[in-house]
Parts: C-alpha cells; structure tokens; sequence
C-alpha cells in the first residue's frame, strides 16, 4: 500500500474541528550542526494526521520517531519546515495545552497522591479546587481506578502508574494525545491489557493519538495508520494503512488480516533497513 | 497489629544484649586485672558519678545542647535560603561552590580560635558560629542537589504543561528537594553536637560538656569525666532521634519505599 493512499479507517473530520489534527510540513532537524558529531535526524518530513485518527511511528533506533513526537510537542523546535497542531503553530499549541503527553516512564510525581497527579496540569491551567478534584474522579473512573485517588504513586504496579498518567494526560480532554513508548516497560500481558484499555479509552474521548514504539503487534492492534521510519538520515520510507475496523478486540489478534498487517510492516521496515543494522525492533 | 512491640522488642534486643556483655567485659577487665581509675574507670563507678553529679551534667548538656541547637537552626535556615539562590542564579553557584569546598578544607578548630578572638572570651558566639557554619555547609550542598537534580520526565512534562519557572519551583523543585534537606539535617544533627563540644575545647566560658569533659580529667577526675561523656552521648543520641522525628513527620508511609531517582 502506498504512502499516499486515503486512509479508510479513519474516522472523518467534524464540522467544527480543523481538517487536521497535526500538520507536518517539510520538516528536519538537524542537531550538532557544523561540527563533527552532526546528525541529521529528519529530513524533509510530511505528515498529516486528521482528527480522532491513531498514527504509530515505528522504526529502528535512531530514525528519528521520538524526535519527530519531541517536535510536534514543541518540547523542541525544527531545523527547518512547519509545524500545525490543532490549526495553529506548535508553539503555541504547547502554550494553550492543546496536547496530552505520556512516556515510557510514568513520570508521576512522588510526593502526590494520585488525583493531585491527575489535577496537575488543571492547577496550571487555573482551574479552582471542585472542579480539578471532579474531573479527577471523572479520569480515574475512566481509567478504571476510582478507589485509588488518595494512594501515593510507589503504592502502585507499573501498569496502574502508567494508567494515571493516561489519565494526567487526558485531564483537560485536550484534543490529542501524544505517546512516546508508553507501554515499552511493561510486561507482555500487562501490555496487552493497556492496549486494549488505550483504543476504548479513544473511543470514549474522540482523541487523537500518535503512537512511537518498538512493537510491530502493537503498532498495528493499535493504529489506523502506521508511519514506517528510517535512519541515518531519520525520514519516512512507507505508511501502512491498518483498516481493521474501529472496534478491535483480543479476537484481532488471531485475525488473519493483522497477521496480514504485521508482515506487511516488518517488509517495510526491512526495505527501510537495507543495511541490515536495524536494531531495537521487536517481533512479538 | 499485637505483634508490633514483639517487632521491636526482636529488632532492640540483640543490640541491646551486646551493649550489656562489653559493659560487662569492661567491668570484669578493671575488676580482675585491679586497674587503677587514671588508667581506666569501671562502669559501676562511672554510673554512680553519673548519679551523683547530674544535676550539674544536666546543666552542662542544656549549655552545650542549646549551642547546637542555635547553630543547628540557623546554618539549615542559611543553607537553604542559600541553596535558593544557587538554583536561581547559575552564576553565584559558579562562584560559591568552589569557595565552599575550600572553607571545608579549613580545620574546623582554626575557625574557633579565631572567633574567639573576635568576640568576648565568655560569649556564646563563636561556638554557635562554628556549628552554623558545619551545618550551612552540609544543608547547602544537599538542598542544592534537590533543588537541581529534576527527573527529566518531570521536566518535559512540566514544559508541555507550558508551566513558567516560578511553577516549576514550586511544584516540582521545592517538594523534590524535601528529602534532601531531611537526609541534611539527619547528617547535622548530631554532627552539630559533636561541633559544640569540640568548639569548647579551645577556651571561653568552662559551662559545656567539652570543657567539662577535659577539665575533670586533666584533674584526675576520670569517673567524673567518663560521667560527663555518658551525658554527652545521650544529648547526641537526643538530637539524632529529633532528626528522625522530623522526618517522619515530614514524609508519612513514604519515606522509606520513595523511588528518588524516578522510575
């Protein structure tokens, strides 16, 4: 399937929405410029995701995924090109909280308890104390952890702490979610569990997601699209359509077509990886 | 929870039982071999000079307690106000770091002298000085590092929440540096004692229990000295358990099990 087909799995834009939901224009980014450790970790990326769409960005170490996610949080700016996040630049995208992010770490903050986690980014939004602690118990009952808001964070499995912080991140219902390896550090069944959670969870907000991981399986349970990348230089060599139905269960995962899928990602990346240096990719 | 005091009855007996057995030693060693109180003094003889004197050991430990205690309190005001500025002003840790390092090297004991100098021979200042200057030293070193040392998922997260810096202080810098000024003042604690004591060794006013410590054996009053020193221990061991206290307070259920290098 090529780069440019039309997705037919993604759901269609709303009237009130912008038409894209993050817009990639010619991007790169080089980092160490001028010096001998220079590295070019995109050249010339275009990108077009549209709203209530699931994006993984998959590709060996090195190739640039977790920058391109980096740039598109405004977590760092491109060398060149440009960057739309809900219909304005990233920048300010960031500044107006327009995103939620996750990482491989929980990243939660120790010495709160689990609501005054998920309150964080409300407090510094200014939200007053009711309705911080009632939208709270809203992302804790959406995560299926409500008894757990006055817990401190080490009181929790890796599954439960990566679950709040899918909650944080979805607290102020921003209109995308952006995913760096979130499950990467979890165990295969944990993991497994926390995908299936992650698609209802989208369904249930409308979100927007891009995805970066490592697995094959799990980029294509998860995506409607999945952006096949490569290194040295970082660029995207192929995107895979997934149209496997909006409503994906464990029975997907014995389906003929995800296998179908699954091999049709591992040949994209191989043809990516003709040096055969690929690390870092997982077939399970 | 009925088996908590077993707990710590299990956890306090072995100790305890070994303390017991070299008293005893020491007190079968001057006993059997007869050796004379200038050359060492038995434990019996040492606790009945404790009795017998602890009105005036307890004197001495309020004295010498009180001046750890000031310079205690206020090196961990100084450490942390100048830890602060440190985090805020790259420039002055540049600057006071290095000059930190080497009023550490400085003997302590040539600071004393000298502030003896400076004020009145019966003032209570130099050796306050000494202590706050110890103590300003440790809180500063360690509240810094917490100050600094900000999980870098914290930071990507509190930059996506677009959180300005007084935010970030606040919400993330302040809390995480908790720890490290308890861990401060755990280490200080008792190392502020041990700074009273030594200050009094070098002149000035006779009331603390350094001076009475070498005073009463330089008259060849060794039980008497060795008194003084079981006073001097459980001031020590008082303000260790302070320390602790405090900690407790400060980070309920989760001091212990705090994951501080963020994983």
């Amino acid at each position: 399937m090529s780069a440019d087909a039309a997705s037919t799995d993604s759901p269609p834009a709303g009237p009130d929405k912008p038409v894209s939901a993050v817009e990639v224009v010619g991007v790169s980014k080089v980092f160490n410029r001028g010096k001998a450790s220079h590295v070019d970790a995109l050249v010339d990326i275009d990108l077009t995701i549209v709203p209530g769409e699931f994006v993984s960005l998959i590709g060996p170490s090195g190739c640039g995924k977790s920058t391109l996610l980096r740039l598109i949080a405004n977590l760092t700016e491109p060398t060149g090109g440009t960057i739309t996040v809900a219909g304005k630049p990233a920048r300010t995208a960031r500044l107006e909280q327009d995103y939620g992010m996750a990482f491989q770490q929980a990243g939660l903050f120790e010495w709160r308890t689990v609501a005054k986690n998920i309150e964080l980014p409300l407090e510094l939004k200014g939200w007053d104390r009711a309705k911080r602690r009632a939208r709270a118990r809203e992302m804790l009952e959406l995560v299926k952890l409500p008894d757990f808001a006055d817990h401190l964070p080490w009181q929790l499995s890796g599954g439960m702490q990566q679950r709040i912080a899918i909650a944080r991140a979805l607290a102020a219902h921003p209109p995308l979610l952006l995913m760096d390896e979130p499950f990467g550090a979890l165990d295969e069944m944990t993991r497994e569990h926390m995908q299936a959670e992650l698609l209802r969870i989208c369904a249930e907000t409308g979100t927007t997601v891009i995805f970066v991981t490592h697995s094959i399986p799990e980029a294509v349970y998860l995506s409607n699209r999945v952006v096949v990348m490569s290194p040295r230089p970082g660029r995207i060599t192929q995107i895979v359509d997934v149209p496997l139905g909006a409503d994906r269960t464990d029975d997907t995962r014995e389906d003929g077509a995800f296998y179908g899928k699954i091999t049709e990602v591992r040949e994209a990346l191989r043809g990516a990886e003709f040096d055969l240096t690929a690390k870092g990719i997982e077939d399970r | 929870m009925s088996s908590r005091p077993a707990a710590i009855a299990a956890a306090v007996a072995p100790p305890l039982a070994l303390g017991v057995l070299l008293l005893g030693l020491w007190q079968a060693v001057v006993r059997v071999f007869d050796l004379q109180p200038y050359f060492l003094v038995a434990p019996t003889d040492i606790w009945a000079k404790f009795v017998d004197n602890w009105s005036n050991i307890w004197d001495a430990m309020v004295v010498s307690g009180t001046n750890a205690a000031f310079g205690l309190m206020f090196g961990a005001i100084a450490g942390v106000l100048m830890a602060f500025l440190l985090s805020r002003f790259a420039i002055l840790d540049q600057l006071v770091t290095p000059m930190s390092i080497a009023v550490n090297a400085i003997p302590a004991f040539v600071l004393v002298s000298v502030f003896n100098n400076m004020f009145a021979t019966t003032s209570v200042v130099p050796r306050r000085l000494m202590v706050t200057l110890v103590v300003f030293f440790v809180v500063l070193v360690n509240v810094a590092k917490g100050l600094r040392q900000v999980n870098p998922v914290h930071a990507e997260l509190m930059r996506s929440y677009a959180a300005s810096g007084w935010d970030v202080l606040r919400k993330v810098r302040v809390p995480n540096a908790v720890p490290y000024l308890f861990t401060a003042l755990k280490v200080s604690a008792p190392l502020s004692v041990i700074y009273a004591y030594v200050s009094e060794y070098f002149g000035g006013a006779q009331t603390g229990l350094g001076s009475r410590i070498s005073s009463n054996i330089s008259n060849s009053k060794n039980a008497v000295g060795w008194a003084y020193v079981l006073g001097a221990c459980l001031l020590g061991l008082a303000f260790y358990l302070i320390s602790i206290a405090l900690e407790a307070v400060a980070t309920p259920g989760g001091a212990g099990q705090r994951n501080r290098e963020g994983s």
